[in-house]
């Protein structure tokens, strides 16, 4: 693999799953709230 | 955008913002002499690493904070933090893989740093073990506390131990565990600016991750109160049957 | 620390070796287990005899690391949570506690490391070289690792996972005692001195120590 494919696998994978983190604490919190909401 | 919104909004908007203009810098930079392109690599793998300790430094300074406080804000903050930094941990053992599969054709070196950021790895994913083994928050936060300042208290022993042990047995001279001298001040400049942006993620993550902690305890409670009795003992149930 | 406080101590570690002797958890399941792991090992890996004084050594270790944690585990978890409880009414106090079970599991790992050790030195032909420093460095193993299964034992005490979860959390942080006791052997063998790794392996075993009795009314109280 070429230089830049590294570069782009290293590059994929941290932006990748910094997204993936994120959004899944994000999620969360928005069912969290949706199912605190229907109880207030 | 209400208000309130954009009040729970920053965290994320600000760490895409940084990550943006570190991500420029990462790519404007100037190329090694030695490693190329590969160079750029670095620019988020020492971050990551960067926060993988600072992460684990955290946890330790809230477990402290717990046993002497007893607020459980402070495990809430350790807790937190070591979610993060088990990713962090994580990233930065996949990212030292790349580097070492693209610099010397090996997944793996058996170099110092990345030994103890694997065995680091550990300590975290058993911090967060005990905790699911626990349902009482206060139980979990006294154990996991402990743990907490064993783990950290350790690393620094294992870290001498882990050190010795390579210089003892040194890899050959073609491989440089270091990664490769800093000789321009504009890669200084993209490694700060990295460091900077991962911070800021950092904070935000632990920001949102502690608020999704808050819900989680209220929706716990709610559901806790639900299961009452209503009223107690001054409503009974209807009579259903026969004649009244 | 008063005379009382050792009192205690004795107490709770005759206690426990009193149970062992009773139930003989190290002595019929622990250290068969250990002796059978360096028997598995060749069969996976070849027999050659070169290759196996190689690697036994550092196996030898591992074994301990790894099962007899084990060893400690039984002991600080085998009280129940009433029997706690009773245990700080009558005033036990939690530090005496913890110093108490982590000597008998000391004494234990001993026996582990005794007997398993002589299985080793069969099946791999490793030579014993300087007796003294060798027999130190199985007492600072010996000491450091039950320190940590018992303060890992009472962290995890009577939870779910339990067992499963001790030797887990220990695995990691009983590096600086598994490098220890290897580079010690090595040295010895190369003739090279093995101060610094000694005085590493008691750093350990002292800062172990500390925390777990510091800690111990905190956890008890949980």
């Amino acid at each position: 693999m070429s230089h830049w494919g590294w570069v782009a696998l290293a590059y994929g994978v941290t932006y990748g799953s910094l997204a993936a983190f994120a959004a899944s604490i994000a999620i969360r919190i928005r069912k969290t709230r949706t199912t605190l909401g229907e109880n207030q | 955008m209400t208000a309130q919104t954009r009040t729970r909004r920053w965290p994320w908007a600000a760490s895409a913002l940084s990550l943006l203009g570190a991500f420029t810098l990462a790519m404007v930079s100037p190329a090694d002499s030695v490693q190329g392109d590969l160079v750029r690599i670095m620019y988020v793998h020492v971050p990551a690493a960067w926060l993988a300790y600072l992460a684990f430094a955290v946890t330790f300074v809230g477990s402290i904070a717990y046993l002497v406080a007893r607020r459980l804000s402070w495990d809430r903050i350790a807790a937190a933090s070591a979610e993060i930094g088990v990713y962090f941990t994580g990233l930065t053992i996949a990212l030292g893989m790349i580097w070492g599969k693209s610099t010397w054709g090996v997944w793996w070196t058996w170099d110092a740093r990345l030994t103890l950021t694997a065995i680091m790895f550990f300590v975290y994913l058993g911090y967060l073990a005990l905790r699911r083994t626990t349902d009482d928050p206060i139980a979990r936060a006294n154990r996991a506390a402990v743990l907490g300042i064993v783990g950290a208290v350790q690393i620094p022993l294992v870290h001498f131990s882990v050190v010795w042990w390579r210089g003892l047995h040194q890899p050959p001279s073609i491989i440089r565990p270091d990664g490769p001298a800093i000789q321009d001040s504009m890669m200084l400049v993209a490694l700060f600016v990295g460091v900077v942006a991962f911070t800021v993620v950092y904070v935000s993550l632990m920001v949102k991750r502690i608020e999704l902690m808050h819900l989680d305890d209220r929706l716990d409670a709610a559901e806790r109160a639900g299961d009452q009795p209503v009223a107690g003992e001054a409503v009974t149930a209807p009579n259903l049957g026969g004649s009244a | 620390m008063t005379s009382g406080f050792w009192h205690q101590v004795r107490a709770v570690a005759d206690r426990d070796l009193l149970r062992e002797r009773r139930r003989g958890d190290v002595l019929w399941i622990t250290i068969p287990f250990g002796a059978i792991a360096l028997l598995l090992v060749p069969l996976a890996v070849g027999t050659d005899a070169a290759l196996l004084r190689e690697i036994g050594p550092g196996l030898y270790w591992v074994i301990v690391m790894l099962f007899g944690v084990l060893v400690a585990v039984g002991k600080a978890s085998s009280d129940t949570v009433p029997q706690q409880d009773a245990s700080l009414l009558l005033g036990l106090d939690p530090a005496a506690g913890f110093v108490g079970r982590a000597a008998a599991a000391t004494l234990l790992l001993l026996i582990f490391e005794v007997v398993v050790g002589v299985v080793a030195v069969g099946l791999y032909d490793i030579s014993i070289i300087g007796v003294p420093w060798l027999i130190l460095t199985v007492l600072i193993v010996a000491a450091g690792l039950a320190l940590l299964g018992t303060l890992t034992g009472s962290i995890v005490n009577s939870t779910s996972a339990g067992t499963a979860l001790v030797p887990l959390l220990v695995a990691p942080l009983s590096v600086p005692l598994l490098l220890g006791a290897t580079q010690a052997y090595e040295g010895l063998r190369l003739g090279h001195s093995i101060l610094s790794w000694v005085l590493l392996m008691v750093a350990v075993v002292l800062v172990v120590a500390i925390i777990g009795v510091l800690t111990a009314r905190p956890l008890q109280e949980s």
